[in-house]
């Protein structure tokens, strides 16, 4: 009796060894519609990019596509008056932030979604409030609706102006490659998500 | 009674006080744990996204209430405040804070859980804020 248990104790443990350890690390995946296009005897797969805009961030500078061109940010869309899960988003990207904010091909974009009452003067109060470089972390203001337009075709956020109701908007952070790819998305309202992006974060800078 | 009983009987005389003073039955102090522990679970749920699970607020964004002398000097219109939210700017601890909170839409007994809570954690200790006071309190507010 003793002997078998030892022998299937032995049986057990080799297969367990057995175990491929080795895992390949794949890429992050490049999200949205993406394109099989003909490329001469090949085909190639066009995919999703974040379309071009210009607005104007904190310091009254212009921000486009060209500022994160250099490297890779994440982007999230609030409004500073919001009362329910911006708080929430800030206190998580302000921990990604002081994390790994110190990355220099790192950045953030913020957009907000009620440019009316946000103007710069008072992105600019909020960003000194939250205490971060102007220079990493932008917020942006614009024409309301191209800023809709942007988050909804090229982030796919779901973001909506419901009048008396007030303004909603989807609590997702996006991050972007250089390509103007999106790599992620994630529910800026939970810790957990937000420590996966942080890894992914980490996995894409290596990729750069 | 054998002599070697009576020796015990002390023993469990005290033994019986202990048990007794240990379980408290103050009705006042079943309410105040009752209303402290509604106060926290409502309080992760309507306030701590901003002013955080350990109160100590957001950055310049949102006040801290662990520590925060506009709190503790001034008990009417911080009620308002929970209840009713505010557009204005105020000062804690010397920092202009001036962002709006939102009125939570919460009943008066909510407010009272809160209050208590509020009012008897991070070193605060003002006890039991009955709904009653805080009706009567609310009366005065603008
Ligand atoms: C959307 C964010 C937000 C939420 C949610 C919120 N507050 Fe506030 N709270 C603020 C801001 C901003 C101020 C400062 C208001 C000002 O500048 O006029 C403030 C001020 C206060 C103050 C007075 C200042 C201080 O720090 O002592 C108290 C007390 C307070 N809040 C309690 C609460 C309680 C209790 C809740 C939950 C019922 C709550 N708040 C929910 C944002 C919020």
């Amino acid at each position: 009796m003793i002997r078998s248990v030892i022998a299937l104790a032995l049986v057990t443990l080799f297969f367990y060894e057995c175990k491929p350890t080795i895992k390949k690390e794949l890429p992050l995946p490049k999200l949205g519609r993406f394109e099989i296009v003909k490329n001469g005897d090949g085909v190639d797969t066009v995919f999703h990019q974040i379309e071009d805009f210009k607005f104007v961030d904190q310091d009254s500078n212009w921000v486009t596509n060209e500022t994160f061109s250099k490297g890779i940010y994440i982007a999230d869309f609030f409004f500073t008056t919001c009362p329910d899960i911006c708080p929430k988003m800030k206190a998580q990207m302000l921990r990604v932030y002081d994390s790994i904010g110190s990355e220099p091909s790192l950045m953030f974009l913020s957009h907000t979604i009620d440019p009316k009452h946000d103007s710069v003067a008072v992105l600019k109060d909020f960003s000194e409030r939250l205490g971060v470089d102007g220079a990493k972390w932008k917020f942006v203001t614009g024409d309301k609706e191209v800023i809709y337009k942007l988050g909804q075709t090229s982030y796919m956020a779901s973001i909506a102006d419901q009048g008396a109701a007030g303004l909603t908007h989807s609590g997702r952070f996006f991050l972007i490659d250089k390509n103007r790819h999106i790599r992620g998305a994630y529910n800026g309202t939970d810790a957990e998500e937000v420590n996966v992006m942080i890894g992914d974060i980490k996995k894409l800078l290596n990729e750069n | 009674m054998k002599i070697s009983q009576l020796f015990k009987l002390p023993f469990i005389i005290i033994g019986v006080l202990i048990f007794i003073s240990s379980c408290d039955y103050s009705p006042e102090k079943v309410k105040f744990k009752r209303y402290r522990v509604a106060g926290e679970r409502l309080f992760e749920q309507h306030c701590a996204n901003c002013h955080q699970k350990n109160g100590e607020g957001l950055r310049g964004l949102y006040p801290p209430l662990a520590g925060s002398d506009y709190l503790k000097n001034e008990f009417e219109k911080s009620i308002c405040i929970i209840k009713n939210g505010t557009n204005d700017t105020l000062t804690v601890n010397g920092k202009v804070y001036n962002l709006p909170m939102p009125s939570i839409d919460l009943g008066n007994i909510e407010v009272a859980e809160i209050v208590t809570f509020v009012y008897n954690s991070w070193g605060n200790e003002k006890g039991l804020i009955d709904v009653k006071e805080i009706e009567s309190l609310l009366k005065s507010c603008e």
